[in-house]
Parts: C-alpha cells; sequence; structure tokens
C-alpha cells in the first residue's frame, strides 16, 4: 500500500474538530485519542510523543533556566527523525522564543548578551534588531505587531487567542497535501492539543487561583513582619 | 526474437487484468479502511462507507473484459498490438484504481461529519471512474481492430 495511504483508518476514526475559538471541548477524551493513537507505527508514535512533550507548558520544569530548556529541546529535536515533526517543533519554539523576548523587552530588559537564551534561528537577529518595532520581523511573523500591542495594554486573553490564532493557521498551511497520512495525525493531535488548552481556560477559576496567591504570599509578609509571640507556659504542657 | 515479441504479446494480454486487479486491491483496500475507521467514529450509515469503499472494484471488471476482447492467438503479427493495449489500458487500471481509493477515503472522512455532502463528496471518485471508462471502451475499440 501507498505510504502516505497508510493511516486512512486511523484517520477516518478521529471526529471532526470544527475550528480552535468555537469548541467547547475537545472532539474526543484523551484517554480515546491515546487508544486511536495506539494503531501508530511505534517509531512515528515516540517521535510524536516527545514532540508533544517537549510543547505541552504542563509537561516543563518550571525550575530549569533558559539555557537549560534550550539544551534539553536541541537534544529531544535531534532525537525526533521524523523531519516533518522536526519543523513543527522548531516553528513552536521559534515563536516562544519571539514572545520571550518580546516579554523581557516589556519588562525594560536589555538585549541579551549570551546566544542560550532562545531557541532557533531568529535568536541573532533578535539580538540585533532589539530596540525595533516587532525586532524587524513583521514581514516574517505579520502578527508580531500585534502581539506587541496587546503585550503593551496588558490584554493576555487576547494575545494568548492570537498567538494561538498564528500556530493554527501555520498547522493548516503545514496540513495541506497531508490527508491520509502520518504528517495528517501529527497535524491532528497538536491542534487536538491545542483544543484541550483553550477549553480548559476558566476566568473564574484563574481569578481565584490568583486571590488564592495573592493571599499566600500576604500570609507570608504578614508572618514575617509579625512574628507570633511565645506561647504561655500552660499551653505547653 | 519472434519468441520474446510473442512473450511480450502474451504479457500485454493479462497486464489489464492484472494491473487493474492490482489497482483494486489497493483503492479497495485504502477506501476499506477509511470506512472501517468512520465506522468507529459514527453510529450509523456503516453500509454507506463500506458500498463507497467498494468503488475501485469496477477496474478489475474492465480489466477483464479488455483481457476476453484481447483474446486470440498470440502471433508475432498480434503480439506487438496486444501488448500496446494491454500494457497501457492496465496502468489506466491501475492508477486510476488506486486514486479512486484515494478519492473515496476523503469522501468518507468527509460525509461522516457532513452526512450533508455525502453525494456531492462522491463526486471526485465519479469523475476519476470516468477516466477508467474511457481506458476501457477505448481498448474495446481498438481491440476490435487488431487482425486474428
Amino acid at each position: 500500500m501507498a505510504h502516505s495511504d497508510r493511516y486512512a483508518m486511523l484517520l477516518s476514526s478521529l471526529p471532526y474538530h470544527g475550528p480552535l475559538f468555537g469548541a467547547k471541548q475537545t472532539p474526543l477524551s484523551r484517554i480515546r485519542l491515546n487508544q486511536r493513537l495506539a494503531l501508530l507505527d511505534p517509531v512515528e508514535a515516540e517521535c510524536l510523543h516527545h514532540a508533544r512533550r517537549l510543547l505541552e507548558w504542563a509537561q516543563q520544569e518550571p525550575d530549569r533556566t533558559d539555557a537549560q530548556a534550550v539544551v534539553r529541546a536541541k537534544q529531544v529535536i535531534d532525537g525526533i527523525t521524523n523531519p516533518f515533526i522536526r519543523d513543527l517543533v522548531t516553528w513552536r519554539l521559534e515563536l516562544r522564543t519571539l514572545i520571550a523576548a518580546l516579554r523581557r523587552r516589556h519588562r525594560g530588559e536589555s538585549a541579551p548578551r549570551d546566544r542560550r537564551w532562545g531557541f532557533g534561528r531568529w535568536v541573532s537577529r533578535i539580538m540585533q534588531h532589539w530596540n525595533e518595532p516587532a525586532f524587524g520581523l513583521e514581514h516574517a511573523f505579520p502578527w508580531l505587531p500585534e502581539a506587541e500591542r496587546l503585550l503593551a495594554r496588558g490584554a493576555t486573553v487576547d494575545l494568548e487567542r492570537l498567538l494561538l490564532g498564528a500556530v493554527w493557521n501555520y498547522l493548516e498551511r503545514r496540513s495541506d497535501g497531508h490527508y491520509l497520512d502520518f504528517e495528517a495525525v501529527v497535524i491532528y493531535v497538536l491542534r487536538w492539543d491545542m483544543i484541550a488548552r483553550w477549553t480548559t481556560y476558566d476566568g473564574e477559576e484563574a481569578a481565584r487561583r490568583f486571590d488564592e496567591l495573592v493571599e499566600q504570599a500576604m500570609a507570608g509578609v504578614e508572618k514575617s513582619l509579625h512574628p507570633p509571640a511565645a506561647a504561655p507556659r500552660s499551653e505547653r504542657t | 526474437m519472434n519468441e520474446f515479441v510473442t512473450a511480450l504479446g502474451w504479457a500485454g494480454l493479462f497486464a489489464p487484468m492484472a494491473l487493474g486487479a492490482i489497482g483494486s486491491t489497493i483503492g479497495c483496500a485504502v477506501a476499506g479502511q477509511a470506512a472501517i475507521g468512520a465506522m468507529v467514529d459514527t453510529d450509523s450509515g456503516y453500509g454507506r462507507y463500506i458500498g463507497v469503499s467498494v468503488m475501485p472494484s469496477s477496474q478489475v471488471i474492465y480489466g477483464i473484459v479488455i483481457m476476453f476482447s484481447l483474446q486470440r492467438d498470440v502471433t508475432p503479427e498480434t503480439a506487438p498490438a496486444l501488448f500496446g493495449i494491454g500494457l497501457l489500458s492496465g496502468f489506466a487500471l491501475l492508477f486510476s484504481a488506486m486514486r479512486q481509493g484515494q478519492a473515496c477515503a476523503s469522501a468518507i472522512h468527509a460525509s461522516k461529519t457532513k452526512p450533508e455532502i455525502f453525494g456531492l463528496s462522491l463526486a471526485p471518485a465519479a469523475i476519476v471512474e470516468g477516466f477508467a471508462v474511457f481506458a476501457f471502451v477505448f481498448a474495446l475499440v481498438l481491440a476490435g481492430g487488431i487482425p486474428g
């Protein structure tokens, strides 16, 4: 059978996901998705697994420095044998590098001196054009000036929407010519991950969690300002 | 030399049937897999998916008919014509069946999500079928002109 038709059954068993921002839930559960992905060739499944681990925020180690994260990403990407997945992952990490640079600049930081703060082909260019709007990359990334404006305004939800939209459109472009093959499966799964992420965002839950963190932080401050008095002797016994 | 030409004639005689069978096998397998996948994801319309998935089987039937229309004494005089018509019509059937299988798989995939486009989604597969019919009909017409 032709190589490009290998996953006709797998792809037909996956429900249509629809547009990203209209989704209320993922088109199928994580358990069912994993069951269907069991049809993948083991080597290709391994590649996809590594790529997803590298891209999912929940899988990242928060204590790792930027340099460590970049080294780790390079190791993982070198281990991915499928060139299509390697390209997709590289593009996503380059996008994150751009956003990281925007955030750094927004915080008033100067251009990094060490190349190990970011990933991909734009790192040097960003450093060289640190003070230019959109780092002079608005032709390659037309959404970058808008992202900069949203970041300056503090419109984080709109920024997230913009970035997810950019990734979604990129995946759309890359899916051209892939209908029943492994690449089509990869695109589907990455989009599933995006829908899973978008649909789990909850404004109320985020506000509650924020209040909780503020309370914790303030409790720590109050404790350090007013240390508890020594307990009465009778209570010790 | 004559033996070699005669052997080519025999190859041309059987080519439409063999290549058509290979194409139908591949096409039906691709479309069939898509049908099975669609059945996993849906609760109804199974017969429709299976029905579409067997569309590429027509090429092997065309191949059989062409083979019988070419059937005659294979001699150095008839062998070149048998080889040319048989082999080329066989390849036409082979590729049309393979591509029709992909078109059917896409039709199944699309109509699973949007049942209302079922008929329209079959148009590409039907057009591919039309090209296979062209190859079939004109092979028959030309076979009538071969002596013997």
